[in-house]
């Protein structure tokens, strides 16, 4: 107990003084008070009364989260979450001690943690989370993971921590984790549904047809509207539902659904769990659109070959004639190795009849993808040169398409909203 | 119309490097002189006749994959020698470069045997080799991406494809990268490698191209500007 008040105390402490020093939410307090109390996640969550979610996967993990926090606080519950780029052991630890009281006690009804892939293994035990929520998995940053099998290996271990898993039916790989489950939950798409929803696993040539688990809850349809769509659902139950969202994308359908499940397991019915998620907002980066000199830059952040492909999706799906910047880091957190570009589809945006510019450290590379599938691009290394070259491009009023690396797009919010990555993110 | 048949060993099996991306450069390469190719994807299991291609690619994988790709390979061994034999071009990549020497032995101890086209052997170890690579060979400077554990060995004899000028290449130590015989190339360099080394791309191709059409194809020259800023690029990061 004092060890806990120490560790809540010096980890607040460095974290003000992080603040202090300009360097924004950092995951020094979490780091600082794991070092006093090596204990200090599990001491901090046990009071939580109604229990944490866990969600993890390679794609999707922070809009599924947003999304299933939106649902939480709409039963009115106080709900502790953590933010883009804390989703490490320390960035938990470090939103928890934010929230906790001097005693180091947290006063929560809900948890929703986002976890990193890699971490999540070392997480689930001391989490001890009544659901995990897998969205998908789909090779990322090779240079850090080494591979997809190991991780899937990772992430099925920490299943087996947790209540409930809900689990995506169409990735094989998430859907073969409720061997380890000690309950599963499955979503899924419908047939139209999945055919525009490429997995990574299936996008190089024949795969064969695992069979796939019955679903709890099924995306039956998801149509673009506005700057959202309109997913229909259909639950086992056989109750049906239709939901108007301001994400776009059928990805999002998919984390729509796995959000709702996640609510079901925590209490929130299928009526109350959508008239939140209508009322979510994309977050940070993930279609977010941010307003410029009167003009509307999308945003859709990209960071590996399965996010790519869902991005050029999009970008088929538009007008001719829409001003694209891709702007292309490779950071560590972005990953170091760009090989990736050449694993995506970037020959379905031939005909498309869209301007492209590129940026980053490794803007050449995306020109180079781009001039083999048959494109020509402009490229900008400098970040503030390649935003006001792409703003050009687009017409009052109009909306230009920014894809960023991780990295790229902290760059790119900092030029269009002065502070944003201080607030944002610790990279 | 294909002017050049290429093989593409793998492309199911052996694919999260980006290595798609030399044979897309290959083929457009290609194109952009009016010439086409053919690209016969090769998978584990497939029956394929070498001799019908006069240019064979085969790049890096998952290691869970290369374990087939090992025993598929064992069954091809003969095949593949006579095609190097007959001057058939190879490029192979990270884990099908590592098969193509005699054998591989894994960090814990066991064997996974090669075909022997390279003299030399391949040992799993801890540290892995990650970061961007310059290589100088005979066709210029080569810029990649290299990502591997295992530590290869060439025997005395046995040329290196370069010397590494930045990064590891083969091994921590004797700063070689890759391996050639005759018109068999190895090499740990991905990323992808032959969009951004528009020379050596051109020399697998005249030598194919060669090999069906006789010596002495002249290939046009093509801007490759957009090329040497993207390797350029590269060359400068970690």
């Amino acid at each position: 107990m004092l060890r806990l008040v120490l560790a809540t105390a010096l980890g607040r402490a460095a974290g003000r003084l992080s603040r202090l020093l300009g360097r924004g939410g950092s995951a020094l307090p979490g780091l600082i008070a794991e070092k006093v109390d090596p204990r200090t996640i599990e001491r901090l969550v046990a009071p939580v009364r109604r229990g944490v979610v866990v969600v993890t996967g390679t794609n999707g993990k922070t809009t599924t989260t947003k999304m299933l926090v939106g649902m939480l606080e709409g039963e009115g519950w106080q709900v502790v979450t953590n933010g883009t780029g804390s989703n490490l052991a320390r960035g938990i630890a470090s939103r928890l001690i934010e929230v906790a009281s001097w005693k180091g006690r947290v006063d929560a009804d809900v948890a929703v943690f986002e976890a990193d892939e890699a971490a999540v293994r070392t997480l689930a035990p001391r989490l001890r989370p009544k659901v995990i929520v897998v969205t998908n998995l789909a090779r990322d940053q090779l240079d850090r993971y080494g591979e997809l099998a190991t991780t899937a290996a990772h992430v099925a271990e920490a299943v087996r921590h947790a209540g409930v898993a809900v689990l995506n039916a169409d990735d094989p790989l998430v859907a073969e984790m409720a061997a380890s489950a000690p309950a599963a939950r499955f979503f899924g798409g419908a047939e139209a549904v999945r055919r525009a929803m490429p997995h990574d696993s299936g996008l190089y040539g024949p795969g064969e047809e695992a069979p796939r688990p019955p679903l709890d809850l099924c995306l039956e349809g998801a149509e673009p509207e506005g700057d959202g769509q309109v997913i229909e659902l259909a639950a086992a139950s056989g109750e049906r539902a239709a939901a108007h969202l301001r994400i776009s994308g059928p990805y999002n359908g998919y984390n729509a659904a796995a959000a709702i499940l996640a609510a079901g397991e925590m209490g929130v019915p299928l009526a109350r769990a959508i008239g939140s998620l209508e009322e979510t907002r994309p977050a940070f980066g993930r279609g977010q659109v941010v307003e410029c000199r009167g003009r509307r830059v999308k945003l859709q952040l990209v960071k590996n070959p399965a996010g790519f492909n869902q991005a050029i999706r999009l970008l088929g799906a538009l007008p001719a004639g829409a001003p694209v910047l891709i702007a292309i880091n490779d950071l560590d957190a972005d990953g170091r190795d760009v090989s990736w570009l050449w694993d995506a589809r970037v020959e379905d945006l031939a005909g498309t009849g869209h301007r492209f510019g590129t940026a980053g450290l490794r803007a050449y590379d995306m020109a180079l993808r781009l001039k083999y599938a048959g494109l020509d691009a402009w490229s900008e290394s400098d970040f503030a040169a390649a935003l006001e070259r792409f703003l050009g491009e687009v017409p009052p009023g109009g909306t230009g398409y920014l894809v960023p690396t991780y990295t790229a797009m902290l760059r790119f919010l900092d030029l269009l909203m002065p502070g944003t990555s201080k607030r944002e993110a610790w990279a | 119309m294909s002017d050049l048949v290429i093989a593409h060993l793998y492309p199911y099996e052996m694919n999260i490097y980006g290595d798609t991306g030399n044979v897309i450069a290959l083929r457009r390469r290609l194109e952009w002189r009016g010439l086409g190719a053919r690209v016969d994807p090769v998978p584990v299991g497939a029956g394929y006749d070498f001799t019908a291609a006069d240019l064979v690619f085969g790049g890096g994988g998952q290691d869970r994959s290369q374990l087939q790709v090992a025993e598929d390979l064992q069954r091809r061994s003969v095949a593949i020698h006579e095609a190097v034999a007959a001057g058939t071009v190879f490029l192979t990549i990270c884990g099908t470069y590592q098969l193509f020497g005699r054998r591989f032995l894994t960090q814990d101890g066991s064997e996974i045997p090669g075909i022997g086209v390279f003299s030399m052997e391949t040992i799993g170890g801890r540290k892995r080799m990650i970061g961007n690579v310059v290589a100088a060979t005979q066709w210029g400077d080569l810029v990649g991406f290299e990502n591997h554990s295992g530590r290869t060995l060439l025997d005395p004899g046995q040329a290196a494809l370069g010397r590494v000028k930045k990064g590891y290449g083969n091994n921590e130590t004797r700063r070689e990268e890759g391996a050639v015989t005759a018109n068999c190339f190895g090499t740990y360099l991905h990323g992808s490698l032959l969009p951004k080394n528009p020379g050596f791309a051109d020399e697998l191709l005249r030598r194919g191209l060669s090999r069906r059409h006789g010596a002495g194809v002249a290939l046009e020259p093509l801007d490759d500007r957009l090329e040497h800023l993207t390797a350029a690029a590269a060359a400068r990061r970690p």
